[in-house]
């Protein structure tokens, strides 16, 4: 048996992911963060297979296209380090609109995440959403096309969303419309956002896409920020 | 750094990170503190263009330059294209968001025929008028470089200055008289008939081109400041020369995406059918110090897990043992992967294969060329089956069990036969694996055999020489599927029409850039691309032109006749080419340049030096 490298530290790092790094996809994300690991010189652990890399556990994949405040990464030191200079080393090997915020030793394991909070600002709004918005969100029911499998079947089945909506709270103003929301996140039960902006802007005029999606906080069960 | 409307498009194309800019290691500068914008474009799409080394060093070399800023173009994918259409979005370069047409420069680099249709596409794209004779303003100019310049012609309609050879030098010379010109407010011509006369500038208007009646050309007659022959340049010192200290490192993943360590220029080997090998002389060496330094720092400033040696044929290095160690001595224990393309069998030896062991195994391949012992010495590949062989049983003893092999068809003297010996030596390999004791046990061997179309091209010795017909190659194509019969053995070949495109393109006049423009026009682009490429659309153009690919590809040319290229000076004398060709005929091989010097005129070109004859 070959002797197992052992690790000094596991530490979580949390970042944002903002302006036109949301059009980075979360492997090529990955593979980014990887590198600027290599550059800053982290001794980092690797893993011991045939093929060895880099250990690095994302708590949850952002979706091409959002921004983010709240990311965090988990990883190993082979040696004790001061964490605050090693932050600012890693910030500074990585590209501009990806922003180490700090590093610590992790309180929380990823499992516990269960609520993500998001800000949706549409930039268009038109009349009909204006009007809808609200009635949408406080019904009973909020039917939704969601894609899933079965089997090795790709099917569509509409689902009730109304329970994965913890909160919700819509502002106006400069001709744009905010929705702050608090929703289903996590390994079991993720909503994404998309699927509500889809159920608020159809029989609208209202352009799905153009809408700027930030993910702000993440939650546990007992909406304790994860950390 | 994009601009708003533009990132409205972003979020509905696929990739978007291509078009984003903002990667580690791009530069930005203010372009109020810079005399003058270049925009260096690539008429392919990202991930083709950011694989591109030549690019690299250009984009760097030109960002040295305080008084300069270089930034990357690259052809939008058709989802982006046709919102970018929609939206009346101009293209822009990826640093600054800029329209092209807002540089003073904007460079084209030429590597495939297959690229120009979207040469077009980009500059139109840019709200540049694509017909050089419709850009009145000193500036943009448009300017070319890249192998394709050996033979300019099709493109001249398009572009205002080719650059053959390397660019290295002659890039900072021409930005360095644009900038003189811009601050005295010069009229175009006045600009264009001063950088005719810096050596290695072509300016393709001050030549005009007279026809005989049969289509083959009577004369180049130079005018105004030009010379009868513009002679490529090249860089004399590649230990001197400026390599890049970083690459940007792309977000998304591109076909080259790693440290590259250029080793030499040029080629020791002279094939035949291979334009490179010819184009790129003389053969000039870098040392290995200066490679292990140049891959070291690049490596540290883009975190790159892998390094890959850069030239045509590496095992040919006269220094890879020595570099061999001195890379793996520092890469490894950074778990960094080294790979060597382009090994030949021939030199391949026991210490280089042990050494390669250390790292990550890759697939192995050779390239025989061609199936027969006759044809290989035709095309001057000096390889025979006994080194085919004894290396592929070397490589199995070394575990390997995949075996990609490349050849031609097509080629000048093929007959069927040939083409049988293909599949047949494809079935030696897979006998020699079980008849090797010592294969990896409990493994099937796969041999994967790659059949490209040959395409004669300007200055090789077959650029005289009749390209077979899209019938001609399927007919070979069906006789290699029907001689193989191992299901070890896999076949995969080109499109055939592809390959006569390339192949009229290659070797083209000035005539065909109304067909160019044409063919764009009905809607090609990407034509390298099988889910773009659209030959019906070509032939039309052709048609409308009257003008046929048979003129073009088809034809053997006889030794007088006058080439569109003979005015472009690539240091290789006609008269060794003539006699390359004879030979060829012959089956005649001639022994590469460390045997024996074949004065092919090249060194002229490097002040009589060559690194094949130190």
């Amino acid at each position: 048996m070959p002797e197992i490298k052992k690790w000094a530290m596991d530490v979580r790092m949390s970042f944002e992911k903002t302006g036109m790094a949301k059009f980075i996809s979360h492997l090529d994300t990955v593979r980014c963060i990887t590198r600027a690991m290599k550059r800053a010189n982290v001794p980092i652990w690797f893993t011991e297979g045939f093929n060895p890399h880099a250990f690095l556990t994302f708590a949850m994949p952002l979706s091409l296209g959002f921004e983010s405040l709240c990311e965090t990464v988990d990883f190993r030191l082979t040696e004790e380090m001061d964490l605050t200079e090693l932050s600012k080393q890693i910030d500074d090997a990585l590209p501009v609109d990806i922003t180490v915020k700090k590093i610590s030793v992790p309180h929380m394991s990823p499992n516990e995440i269960r609520w993500a909070e998001y800000k949706i600002i549409f930039n268009n709004p038109d009349e009909l959403l204006l009007e809808n918005a609200h009635s949408i969100l406080s019904a009973d029911e909020i039917l939704v096309e969601k894609k899933g499998k079965q089997g090795r079947k790709k099917v569509t089945k509409e689902v009730n969303i109304k329970e994965h909506i913890r909160t919700y709270e819509l502002e106006e103003n400069d001709s744009k419309l905010t929705l702050k929301t608090v929703l289903s996140s996590g390994t079991s039960i993720n909503i994404n956002p998309m699927l509500l902006i889809g159920a608020l802007t159809k029989n609208t005029n209202t352009d799905e896409q153009d809408v700027d999606i930030i993910k702000v906080k993440s939650y546990t069960e007992n909406m304790e920020i994860f950390r | 750094m994009v601009k708003k409307e533009v990132e409205k498009l972003l979020k509905k194309v696929q990739k978007p990170a291509r078009y984003t800019g903002g990667e580690l290691n791009s530069v930005v500068k203010d372009k109020n503190n810079v005399k003058l914008r270049y925009a260096f474009c690539f008429p392919d799409n990202y991930e083709i263009g950011m694989s591109h080394l030549g690019m690299k060093i250009l984009y760097s070399l030109v960002n040295e330059r305080e008084d300069a800023w270089c930034e990357r173009v690259f052809a939008p994918w058709e989802d982006m294209e046709a919102l970018m259409r929609e939206n009346n979005v101009k293209l822009y370069a990826l640093e600054s968001g800029d329209a092209l047409s807002e540089f003073d420069l904007v460079g084209f680099t030429l590597q495939y025929e297959l690229s120009y249709t979207n040469v077009l596409n980009m500059l139109d794209l840019s709200g540049i008028p694509v017909f050089k004779k419709d850009r009145t303003s000193l500036t943009p100019i448009i300017i070319a470089g890249g192998p394709c310049v050996c033979n300019p012609e099709p493109m001249v309609d398009f572009i205002d200055i080719f650059l053959p050879g390397e660019g290295e030098e002659v890039t900072n010379e021409l930005i360095d008289l644009l900038i003189e010109h811009k601050e005295k407010d010069s009229t175009r011509l006045e600009f264009l008939r001063e950088a005719a006369k810096i050596e290695g500038v072509y300016v393709p208007e001050f030549y005009n081109v007279d026809y005989n009646e049969d289509g083959t050309i009577k004369s180049v007659e130079n005018i105004e400041t030009a010379p009868a022959s513009v002679k490529k340049r090249i860089i004399s010192d590649l230990d001197k020369v400026h390599y890049p200290k970083d690459f940007v490192v792309p977000f998304i993943d591109v076909v080259q995406d790693r440290t590259v360590g250029e080793v030499f220029r040029g080629c020791i080997r002279g094939c035949r059918f291979c334009q490179a090998g010819f184009i790129y002389r003389p053969i000039r060496e870098k040392s290995p110090e200066t490679i292990n330094e140049q891959c070291r720092s690049i490596s540290n400033a883009t975190g790159y897990d892998e390094i890959s040696l850069c030239s045509l044929s590496t095992s040919d290095y006269t220094n890879i043992e020595r570099l061999i160690p001195m890379l793996f001595d520092w890469a490894l224990k950074e778990n960094i992967n080294v790979s060597l393309p382009s090994l030949r069998v021939d030199n391949f030896s026991d210490e280089l294969m042990e050494e390669l062991k250390k790292v990550r195994r890759s697939g192995l391949t050779f390239a025989p060329e061609a199936g027969t012992q006759r044809l290989r010495d035709a095309i001057n590949k000096n390889v025979t089956e006994e080194e085919v062989l004894r290396t592929a049983l070397k490589a199995f003893d070394g575990g390997w069990t995949s075996v990609k092999l490349y050849f031609m068809m097509g080629l000048p003297t093929e007959t069927l036969d040939d083409i049988k010996g293909i599949a047949d030596l494809a079935q030696k390999v897979v006998d020699t694996f079980y008849r090797n004791p010592n294969r990896e046990k409990g493994k099937g061997v796969q041999v994967n055999v790659s059949c490209a179309s040959f395409v004669p091209k300007p200055f090789t010795p077959f650029q005289w020489e009749a390209q077979d017909t899209a019938d001609m190659l399927i007919e070979k194509q069906k006789h290699l599927l029907s001689s193989t019969t191992s299901r070890k053995i896999s076949i995969s070949y080109h499109q055939s029409d592809t390959s006569v495109l390339e192949g009229v393109l290659a070797r083209g006049d000035r005539r065909l850039g109304e067909v160019i423009y044409k063919a764009w026009q009905k809607g090609c682009k990407f034509d390298s691309w099988d889910e773009f490429f659209d030959f019906s659309k070509w032939r039309e153009a052709f048609n409308e032109c009257e003008l046929t690919t048979e003129f073009y590809a088809n034809r053997r040319r006889t030794y007088d006749e006058i080439l569109p290229w003979d005015h472009m000076d690539y240091g290789i004398r006609k008269e060794f080419l003539v006699e390359e060709n004879k030979k060829a005929h012959e089956s005649v091989t001639t022994p590469h340049c460390r045997i024996k010097c074949s004065a092919c005129g090249a060194n002229k070109l490097n002040g009589g030096k060559c690194d094949a004859r130190n």
